[in-house]
């Protein structure tokens, strides 16, 4: 293969820029204001892991993490309680009706949900459930089944209609066709819709603001830690919430690196 | 054939869902865009079309219009060829690919709440850019980037082009990656030169992806901005970073016009199905 040095030149100045601010927010999580502003690349004198514990304390992160676990498990269980059997449905029909389920789901995918955040908001003072997590917990599955029935349905279309048929001549009704074959069958695409929305729900931020709030007891960990943020912001402090935040995430990511990518590209990939 | 209709019952849950949560609210909109409504704990009085005229009216509003305009001419145009030559490049596998791939891929994990706290330390008047430039013998180039009228928009955009390049450039990877490698590989044994080979080779044979991922960078551009403004400008100073987006939330909860919010979010919705439409037509003709 040639070599292409502007190509290869680009490719790590613009990788260096992504790392560069990931960089400074590590190492400013191990540092003072003061040491902040006048070594700002150096690696602390230090290491003042006090930051992680003020971080933690001050924006109550253990609950704001635990909030935002709960929001987003109950989230995923109910999208797919949703999804799944939608995507069953739409895999085994073929007319008008099915098209025409299936075109309002790619309608909704291409609307971002905040274009309807306000009417959101009146919605769960409606339903008496401003200001709590439950309203997440119902809301979050509705912005995420467009993807989730439109990606399952493409991967449960795989399921071969001979495997259907013997299935169905022993007499096997939707339910075990649902559990038995096209759910084992569409396996990685649970998983991905799995993956790919658990991680939109853990990062959501303006819903979990505007509805849920930031009182302590229910925010998100997304909304807890810019509460850090005040006119003298101690951003050692700041940073190292914001590492403790990431973290989780990264995680995972570097658990499953290669599911994680297939999840997220195919996400996107569905248009 | 009726067992087959009668299976789509069971997408009745999941519209109803939809109906309720998504598609209700969305219809509410252009109900409470007619509505005179000071604040949610108050009780909201029928106008008609004022809010529209008063919205037109006001200058906040056209400077929204322009800083929105201003962030996805500059924003989209930039991020996707850039993006396109990136992700080819990473299909190539070059040396230190993973490394690159994985780096790439970050933006797409942190939050806009989390990128929204990064950026306030980089961009703080003694934060990471500043230190950077005081380093290099630059003091003069440093400024308070986020209060500072003339870089807060730019500033902005400039997150968008961080967390939108490396991520959309994974995309087009794995996109390429998806398809026969044969054809490129000939076209370079037949002596095209690179450059050539991308974008007369590579670049039709994904252009439906191209559009597909301009179109929904176009709408999470535009309609999205809202939270990183929120973290970060506030809109100013004065209004020089408020986008319609913004605009949308700040008339909502700190301006207390309900009315007026939801007329913005409908010129928001309108000029995202006016935009989709038009990359669809600009991406279309010219390959064609």
């Amino acid at each position: 293969m040639r070599k292409h040095p502007l190509a290869t030149v680009l490719s790590w100045l613009y990788a260096l820029i992504l790392a560069a601010p990931l960089y400074y927010l590590a190492v400013s999580a191990l540092k003072t204001n003061i040491e902040i502003f006048t070594r700002p690349f150096a690696l602390p004198a230090a290491w003042l892991w006090d930051n992680f514990r003020t971080a933690w304390e001050t924006a109550r992160l253990g609950q704001a993490l635990l909030n935002s676990v709960l929001i987003s498990l109950v989230a995923i269980v109910l999208t797919l309680a949703l999804a799944v059997p939608a995507a069953y449905a739409l895999a085994r029909t073929d007319n008008r009706a099915a098209r025409v389920i299936t075109g309002t789901f790619s309608a909704g995918f291409l609307i971002p949900p905040f274009a309807a955040l306000i009417p959101t908001v009146v919605l769960a003072i409606e339903m008496g459930l401003f200001g709590t997590r439950e309203f997440q917990m119902l809301f979050l599955p509705a912005s995420a089944l467009p993807l989730s029935v439109l990606l399952l349905t493409q991967f449960m279309r795989t399921v071969p209609a001979a495997l259907v048929e013997s299935a169905a001549l022993d007499g096997a009704g939707h339910w075990r066709l649902l559990t038995r074959v096209f759910v084992p069958i569409a396996m990685p695409g649970v998983v991905s819709v799995t993956i790919l929305q658990l991680l939109t729900f853990w990062n959501e931020y303006l819903f979990a603001l505007t509805i849920t709030g930031t009182a302590p007891d229910v925010r998100t960990v997304q909304v807890a830690l810019p509460a850090l943020v005040s006119d003298a912001t101690n951003l050692g402090v700041l940073a190292a919430g914001t590492v403790l935040t990431v973290l989780p995430v990264y995680v995972a990511y570097s658990l499953m690196n290669r599911r994680m990518q297939e999840a997220l590209t195919a996400g996107a990939v569905k248009g | 054939m009726t067992r087959s209709t009668r299976v789509l019952w069971l997408t009745v849950p999941s519209l109803a869902w939809f109906a309720v949560f998504s598609i209700g609210p969305l219809a509410a909109m252009f109900v409470i865009a007619t509505l005179r409504w000071k604040g949610l704990l108050y009780e909201p009085t029928y106008i008609g079309l004022e809010n529209v005229t008063k919205v037109f009216a006001d200058p906040t509003f056209h400077a929204a219009v322009r800083n929105s305009l201003i962030q996805v001419a500059v924003a989209i145009p930039v991020m996707i060829p850039l993006a396109f030559m990136l992700g080819y490049h990473l299909n190539t596998k070059p040396r230190g690919y993973r490394i690159l791939s994985v780096l790439y891929f970050s933006p797409g994990l942190i939050s806009i709440s989390m990128t929204g706290m990064i950026f306030y330390g980089v961009l703080s008047p003694n934060g990471g850019v500043n230190g950077l430039l005081r380093g290099l013998g630059l003091d003069s180039l440093a400024t308070a980037w986020l209060a500072d009228p003339a870089t807060a928009l730019p500033s902005l955009i400039a997150i968008d082009l961080w967390r939108g390049v490396g991520w959309t450039a994974v995309l087009f990877a794995a996109r390429l990656a998806s398809m026969p490698g044969e054809v490129i590989e000939a076209a370079q044994i037949d002596g095209a030169g690179r450059f050539r080979t991308m974008w007369q080779v590579a670049y039709p044979m994904v252009k439906d992806y191209v559009r597909t991922l301009t179109m929904l960078q176009f709408l999470w551009t535009l309609f999205t901005s809202a939270a990183l403004i929120l973290l970060l400008t506030q809109g100013g100073p004065g209004t020089s970073s408020t986008t319609l987006s913004y605009l949308v939330y700040a008339k909502a909860f700190s301006m207390r016009d309900l009315g007026y919010s939801q007329v913005v979010g409908v010129v928001l919705l309108l000029l995202g199905i006016g935009g989709m439409a038009l990359i669809r037509a600009l991406l279309r003709e010219r390959t064609r």
